[in-house]
């Protein structure tokens, strides 16, 4: 754990003290090499179920590929911001980066803590790297209300999660995951307790987020800049759901009959958020929806509790945070040379920009959770468990796959396909460093489809 | 020292030693509930501001700047901006999908050419483009309420006076007006031809001597009233979203491509990022990121097209050829005369350039003549030369309608054309060096009656790619660089 920290936190003086010329190379090169070492946490060596570990933090099976996501993220955002944040003096570039550095050092230490008491301070302190990110780098003036929405949000959520695990903390005495893990399930039968058990979940309900409280997704989503929204669909928002998974261990009796209305409410969500996908006019808006219409179906992998609903939830949290934040990464691409997010006003981009149409095509293709790449694998065991917990669901969950496949379609078509408008017919080509990005972002997937047991979580 | 400051200090002896008090502000004669009470007020006070509904803000935002980013900026809130506006709206396919910003320099429209217009509207041209776009045009404003019409609004009312346009020929130009005829029936206008008995017949009080030939057209022509057009555009396109900003485009930012073209020249293509809108009496501006711009600046395009370099590269070069849309003043004449013609009166055009019409119901006209090439008046004022009616207008006048010996100018105005010095006709569409600025300018006198259909031929090009209803590839910039113009041939 610690030779992947400490090499995050001296990041901080490479990127103070590089001289402005070297600044971009050697963060990019670096925080390569910190990503490659965090590879090495997917061999798994330990008979315990922990690996990794020190007296604080410690990687599970569950936790792992969240953490090599986190630490594969880093250098692809420093990729995605070479290009608009160069206009900038060279000591806000450094504190953009100092910003995703720490953000990535918030969530090693988010994910591999053992402690819930400092994930939770941990999964506090993400909030303020990416506020700034928000509200500073942002680019209209509505970033200020979506910077507001975001820090509510997660902060009204999040207050009474404090208050669960202090009393949490009073009754066990403990906070460790190692040891909570092994205690004899709390006996939960009063209303406070029902109040405590909906005080555990609502703070990563909103953070995942469930449909009723997903206002602040699409407007951090949409004004954020290119690296703020790639953390934020990819990392962030699994925050939520890797809190989830590790508090419903505690949780258990109540969670049979408690867990009812936020499993109707992540259904429904997948299909409303898909409708809405399908009238939507600004590309990135689309995308943050189509965010929370995959993260409502992990919600509700995780909040029935069987084994394939915990391993269909990680596989689709890994596989959705590496396609949608490859999604940001394209329309970025298509942002930064059009100067616009409007789909009508850029589209027809296949006749100018072929290459980066494969990309999209791709990605579009991952996201409608085509067969065999994992986020059909996560969705299709996320949707047999539901069926298996009500044959219902089935309904609801193959409706929210069509209309997933329907806006995947319209995306596609309507940004690539057609005539292109005359005042896009030149546009710059696609950089290489454009198509090293995407590559990174999809051989990811790729590869994991030829062996997902390194990330399948405890089923193993 | 002590003794200085005793000796100096006025009265003292019968006050208390100088000393300070404690406060640090100023002495007050209210005792301390009362300015709890007063903190209390202005608390509450300020409190009211704060609450939602309200608008204060804890940034001082300047009133009136545009938005950040916009997807559509039209420069010019003319009739033919603000026309370009409303079917940009009503053409995006999902409602609030494209933000339009639209940058007028005057919010009094003062200098603005569509409010300084005569107002008239005719199908009579020779070019098969021309007569089309007054007819989807006057088709348009015949229907203005079903399509300008917002709830809770008086409806629309144009004054639109259908008294026709009666072109007047001589000998020398008579085959002109015949083939001009043939395309304009052609084409859909309803026109009829008329000899000189026949025209005596029909306007009695006319002198047709030296007239051969007419053409008076009898439907889908006539005056308006330029301002309520203008007016009625603006809300309705306000009443669909469109930002208005009254600023003035001061500059571009843009990047720029280099290309070796085939003969080994280097080209600047560029692309706008921002267009700069500085406010009003100010030197704040803002920059307003966007990916379509539509030039309708009017009289002022040309100065909009430099801005980007057009004209300014080298003689021999595509970037060399300037904008060549350019203000020229007109002047308009309102004169009285008692025993004129009746309501029938057209818009009369005589083949010496001389036009008149009736203005309202008390025996006004307005009169006017386009000067020659070389008389051109100076454009840096809107004064109104009288001299030129008198010297040339009148007797023009008064030798074809007899009762105008004995008038009286009651009063005059001049507005600016936006002349083509081209070709004298509309110029729509990309320029080939400047990647995403659309070109809706360069009407020269004709934008007013032209602006419905080319407001629908602009929000076509941007939205669907192309010309969907008119097919106006001919009006494009390629014909100033490639230098064919194609002119309209009149009779005069």
């Amino acid at each position: 754990m610690l030779k992947v920290l400490i090499p995050t936190i001296m990041l901080f003086p490479t990127i103070w003290l590089s001289s402005s010329k070297w600044l971009w190379t050697t963060t990019t090169m670096n925080s390569f090499l910190i990503a490659f070492i965090s590879l090495t946490w997917l061999k798994w060596t330990s008979d315990t179920g922990w690996n990794a570990s020190n007296s604080y933090m410690a990687a599970d099976p569950l936790s792992t590929p969240l953490l090599v996501l986190t630490c594969w993220l880093l250098p692809l955002m420093i990729l995605a911001s070479q290009n608009h944040i160069n206009s900038e003096p060279v000591n806000r570039q450094r504190m953009y980066i100092t910003l995703l550095a720490s953000l990535q050092t918030f969530m090693i230490m988010a994910f591999g803590a053992t402690k819930i008491i400092m994930f939770y301070i941990m999964f506090e302190a993400t909030l303020i790297p990416t506020l700034i990110i928000i509200t500073r780098w942002g680019n209209q003036a509505e970033r200020l209300n979506a910077g507001t929405y975001f820090l509510f949000y997660t902060l009204a959520g999040s207050l009474p999660l404090l208050v669960a695990l202090l009393l949490l903390q009073q009754s066990t005495g403990t906070l460790s995951m190692l040891v909570l893990q092994y205690s004899d399930p709390l006996l939960l039968n009063s209303w406070g307790h029902k109040i405590w058990w909906a005080g555990c979940l609502i703070a990563f309900l909103v953070k995942m987020p469930l449909y009723g409280m997903h206002l602040w997704l699409p407007k951090a989503h949409v004004e954020a800049p290119v690296a703020g929204s790639m953390i934020l669909a990819a990392v962030l928002l699994k925050l939520g759901g890797y809190g989830m998974m590790r508090m419903m261990v505690m949780l258990d009796p109540l969670s049979k009959q408690l867990a009812y209305p936020f499993i109707i409410l992540a259904l429904w969500g997948v299909i409303m958020t898909g409708l809405v996908c399908l009238r939507q006019t600004d590309l990135k808006s689309l995308i943050a929806y189509s965010s929370v219409g995959h993260m409502g179906l992990v919600a509700g992998g995780i909040l029935i509790q069987t084994p394939w609903g915990f391993t269909g939830a990680i596989i689709l949290m890994i596989a959705h945070g590496l396609t949608s934040s490859a999604l940001f990464c394209l329309a970025n691409t298509s942002y930064e040379r059009t100067h616009s997010r409007t789909m009508i006003l850029a589209r027809g981009l296949q006749m100018v920009l072929p290459l980066a149409t494969v990309w999209w095509f791709i990605a579009n293709l991952a996201n409608l959770a085509l067969p065999p790449l994992p986020n059909l694998m996560g969705e299709l065991m996320i949707i047999t468990a539901l069926f298996n917990w009500s044959p219902w669901t089935i309904i609801i969950t193959g409706m929210g796959t069509l209309i997933t496949a329907n806006y995947s379609l319209y995306m596609f078509l309507t940004s690539q396909r057609g005539s292109i408008p005359e005042h896009i017919t030149n546009l710059s080509p696609s950089h290489t460093r454009e198509h090293l990005l995407m590559t990174l972002h999809l051989i990811p997937i790729i590869l994991l489809m030829l062996k997902p047991e390194l990330m399948w979580g405890w089923c193993n | 020292m002590w003794r200085r400051l005793f000796a100096t200090a006025p009265a003292f002896r019968a006050q208390k030693a100088p000393c300070r008090s404690f406060k640090s502000s100023r002495r007050s004669d209210k005792d301390v509930f009362e300015e709890v009470e007063d903190q209390f007020r202005a608390f509450r006070k300020k409190a009211v501001k704060a609450m939602p509904g309200s608008d204060w803000s804890p940034f001082e935002l300047t009133p009136g700047l545009p938005p950040e980013r916009a997807d559509v900026v039209i420069i010019g809130g003319g009739v033919v901006g603000w026309s370009i506006a409303y079917w940009i709206k009503r053409k995006e396919r999902t409602r609030g999908a494209l933000r339009v910003v639209v940058v007028e320099k005057d919010p009094t429209y003062s200098q603005a050419s569509t409010v300084l217009s005569c107002g008239g509207i005719r199908q009579q041209f020779s070019l098969k483009e021309n007569i089309l776009l007054s007819l989807e045009s006057a088709d348009f404003l015949r229907n203005i309420n079903k399509h300008l019409w917002v709830t809770n609004e008086d409806p629309v009312d144009l004054q639109f006076n259908h008294s026709g346009y009666l072109f007047l020929a001589s000998e020398k130009s008579a085959h002109v007006m015949e083939e001009n005829y043939s395309t304009q029936r052609y084409a859909g206008a309803k026109v009829v031809l008329l000899s000189p008995s026949q025209l005596k017949e029909r306007f009695p009080w006319m002198n047709t001597e030296g007239v051969a030939l007419a053409s008076l057209g009898l439907e889908n022509e006539g005056w308006f009233d330029p301002w309520s057009l203008l007016n009625a555009f603006r809300r309705k396109a306000l009443s669909m979203g469109v930002y208005q900003c009254f600023g003035e485009v001061t500059g571009f930012r843009y990047s720029t491509q280099i290309a070796e073209v085939a003969e080994g020249d280097f080209v600047d293509f560029r692309r706008i990022k921002c267009v700069n809108v500085r406010m009003p009496n100010s030197l704040e501006y803002q920059p307003v990121e966007c990916p379509v711009v539509v030039n309708a600046a009017g009289a002022n395009s040309g100065k909009i097209a430099a801005m980007l370099g057009i004209g300014l590269g080298p003689e021999e070069s595509v970037s060399g050829i300037p904008f060549p849309v350019e203000p020229r003043k007109r002047f308009v004449y309102v004169v009285h005369c008692p025993d004129g013609p009746g309501l029938d009166t057209p818009f009369l055009i005589d083949y010496s350039g001389v036009y008149l019409r009736r203005e309202g119901l008390g025996g006004n006209y307005i009169a006017g003549m386009s000067p020659e090439e070389t008389e051109e008046p100076d454009i840096s004022n809107l004064d109104v030369d009288h001299e030129f009616f008198q010297e040339k207008v009148w007797h023009h006048l008064a030798h074809r309608i007899p009762a105008f010996e004995k008038l009286k100018v009651s009063s005059a105005w001049a507005g600016f054309y936006d002349y083509n010095t081209f070709d004298q006709n509309g110029i729509l569409g990309l320029h080939p060096l400047v990647a995403n600025m659309y070109f809706a300018t360069g009407f020269s006198g004709h934008g007013l009656q032209q602006s419905p259909a080319v407001g629908r031929a602009i929000a076509e090009l941007i939205l669907d790619r192309g010309y969907k209803t008119i097919d106006l590839s001919a009006f494009g910039i390629k014909r100033i660089i490639k230098k064919k113009p194609i002119l309209e041939r009149n009779i005069v």
